[in-house]
């Protein structure tokens, strides 16, 4: 199941607060200053749909990625099991 | 860890420059910074140094920006602005207390004709990128909050990471080739944290 560790400050919590709104999301936590995000099949997020900026984007893995990231660009983020090649 | 050496903030930057007068108009008569301190001397020391100028502008706090103008010489290749990010990560992000006086300095730098490049948000901080006459970039930023605990932690995590990677990579292992390497040696630590916690 892939998965995302998310630090929780101010900056990443839109991630937060996506993933809680969407079905087959799980967020837990925070634990030693971390959620976790994970999904049954694909994990993906959008940037305007977080209202970040492409900095603070570009960076949102910072807490931790356990999968494959199959789509990282400007606009989209997708993860899927598994480990890049 | 040992105690902090007892610094306390910049005293001056410096950085040569082959023109002399735009430096002047630029950091005093267009950002309006006073000149508070010049020096001219022959040139001294082990090596072969060139007679020079070396002047200060007051860059508040107690800071200053300062400049080198070796007389008679050319600009060295390696002193020579390039555009490209490698060089560009070698400069001065100059501090302003809040938002509203960022905005006050990009008005000014624009009114005085200089082009602001970019106006970025960034995690902790925000930034206004503009270049001086000799090419250097200038970045004056305001912290949107203060270092946390956790950040501090957080920082420590991710730069064991890449030290292990760089460290296993040095050793014959894995070429240290992108971040997700990073991203996914921090994950792994912290699961490892999160199940004894």
């Amino acid at each position: 199941m892939p998965r995302i560790l998310v630090l929780d400050v101010p900056e990443f919590r839109p991630l937060v607060d996506d993933a809680r709104a969407r079905d087959g999301y799980s967020v837990s936590g925070p634990k030693l200053g971390y959620w976790r995000i994970e999904a049954a099949g694909a994990l993906e997020f959008r940037r305007k749909a977080l209202g970040v900026k492409p900095a603070v984007w570009h960076g949102a893995l910072t807490g931790g990625l356990i999968g494959r990231i199959d789509r990282f660009d400007n606009d989209v983020m997708r993860i899927v099991d598994g480990e890049s090649p | 860890m040992p105690h902090p050496i007892p610094i306390a903030g910049v005293h001056h930057t410096a950085r040569p420059t082959w023109k002399l007068a735009e430096t002047v108009h630029f950091y005093r008569d267009l950002l309006g910074l006073p000149l508070v301190h010049a020096i001219s001397a022959r040139g001294w020391g082990p090596e072969e140094h060139a007679d020079f100028l070396h002047f200060f502008f007051d860059a508040g706090n107690g800071a200053t920006i300062a400049f080198f103008y070796y007389i008679g010489t050319a600009p060295a290749d390696f002193a020579v602005a390039r555009d490209d990010y490698r060089y560009r990560a070698t400069h001065t992000a100059w501090r302003v207390e809040t938002r509203e006086q960022l905005l006050e300095c990009r008005a000014q730098v624009e009114a005085a004709g200089i082009p602001v490049k970019y106006q970025i948000r960034h995690e902790m901080i925000e930034s206004i990128y503009f270049d001086d006459p000799n090419g250097y970039p200038i970045e004056v930023t305001w912290q949107v909050r203060r270092f946390s605990p956790l950040d501090i932690e957080d920082a420590r995590r991710t730069v064991e990471a890449g030290v292990a990677l760089e460290q296993a990579a040095q050793a014959g292992g894995e070429r240290f080739a992108s971040i997700e390497q990073v991203w996914r040696t921090k994950a792994r630590e912290l699961e490892r944290d999160m199940e004894h916690a």
